[in-house]
């Protein structure tokens, strides 16, 4: 068993992947289910469409966070001397903020859709509904500043001796 | 309404979005150019190859992107209110309100 087999890059990479990929899902979902309520929105008050693209927006962050972690990440693989430990390092940051991000988009999704048409009959939802989004999203971030962690451990792992 | 006041309406709402329209794009483009850009230009100027103070930079960027646009959202509705006062129909409200 060596501490840097040839195979090790593939779990970084995979970490690169799952990191952008899941949080565009979520980010997709949240954008496209808030979007189903601001249309509904837009028929009755179309005066109210821009502050109602907000969840769409901050889907969009989460989706940045995911890119964010990718690039970061990327920037650290090596085809040799890249550790099995660097590897899994990098698979755990990928898929935490991933994760995370999908849950952020879905709660965005579903915050997003129904405080926007209740926005529609009562304008005071709208701060309850910014309140809602920043704790949705503040999951994403508590994933990526996981990643970050992990991944500046992985900066500190030793080199491949053998 | 007369036809004048009508085809006026259309006009009007034509350039109103055309405005929304390019302020959206400016953000959307903002959302994915600052982050990245950010990224890469603090990492080799700023921090000095420092990649995870490069990354709270980015993200620092994107939720500044952020509250710039959910700010200039709240301006817009409340200069849209000041305007045109009377033009502020509120059908539902009121027969929600008469239940």
């Amino acid at each position: 068993m060596s501490v840097c087999p040839p195979y090790a890059p593939f779990f970084g990479f995979a970490g690169v992947a799952s990191s952008m990929i899941f949080s565009t899902v979520g980010a997709a979902y949240g954008t496209s289910k808030s979007g189903i309520g601001i249309a509904g929105l837009g028929s009755f008050k179309p005066e109210l469409i821009m502050k109602s693209l907000i969840p769409v927006v901050m889907s969009g962050i989460i989706a940045v966070y995911g890119l964010v972690v990718s690039v970061l990440i990327a920037g650290a693989l090596t085809p040799t001397d890249y550790s099995l430990y660097a590897g899994f390092i990098h698979l755990g940051a990928g898929l935490s903020c991933g994760l995370t991000g999908l849950a952020a988009g879905y709660a965005i999704g579903y915050v997003g859709d129904s405080c926007v048409r209740a926005y529609v009959y009562e304008s005071k939802v709208f701060v309850s509904m910014v309140l809602i989004l920043i704790f949705g999203e503040v999951l994403g971030l508590y994933g990526l500043i996981v990643a970050l962690i992990m991944n500046s451990a992985a900066t500190e792992a030793g080199s491949c001796t053998y | 309404m007369s036809g004048q006041t009508a085809a006026a309406n259309v006009a009007g709402q034509a350039a109103q979005q055309s405005g929304i329209l390019v302020k959206l794009l400016i953000f959307a483009a903002a959302l994915a150019f600052a982050p990245v850009s950010s990224y890469f230009l603090s990492k080799d100027y700023l921090w000095d190859g420092n990649a995870v103070l490069a990354a709270i930079t980015a993200i620092v960027a994107a939720n500044v992107v952020l509250v710039t646009y959910v700010i200039l959202s709240i301006r817009e509705e409340r200069a849209a209110l000041l305007v045109s006062p009377a033009s502020r129909k509120e059908p539902t409200g009121e027969s929600k309100k008469e239940k």
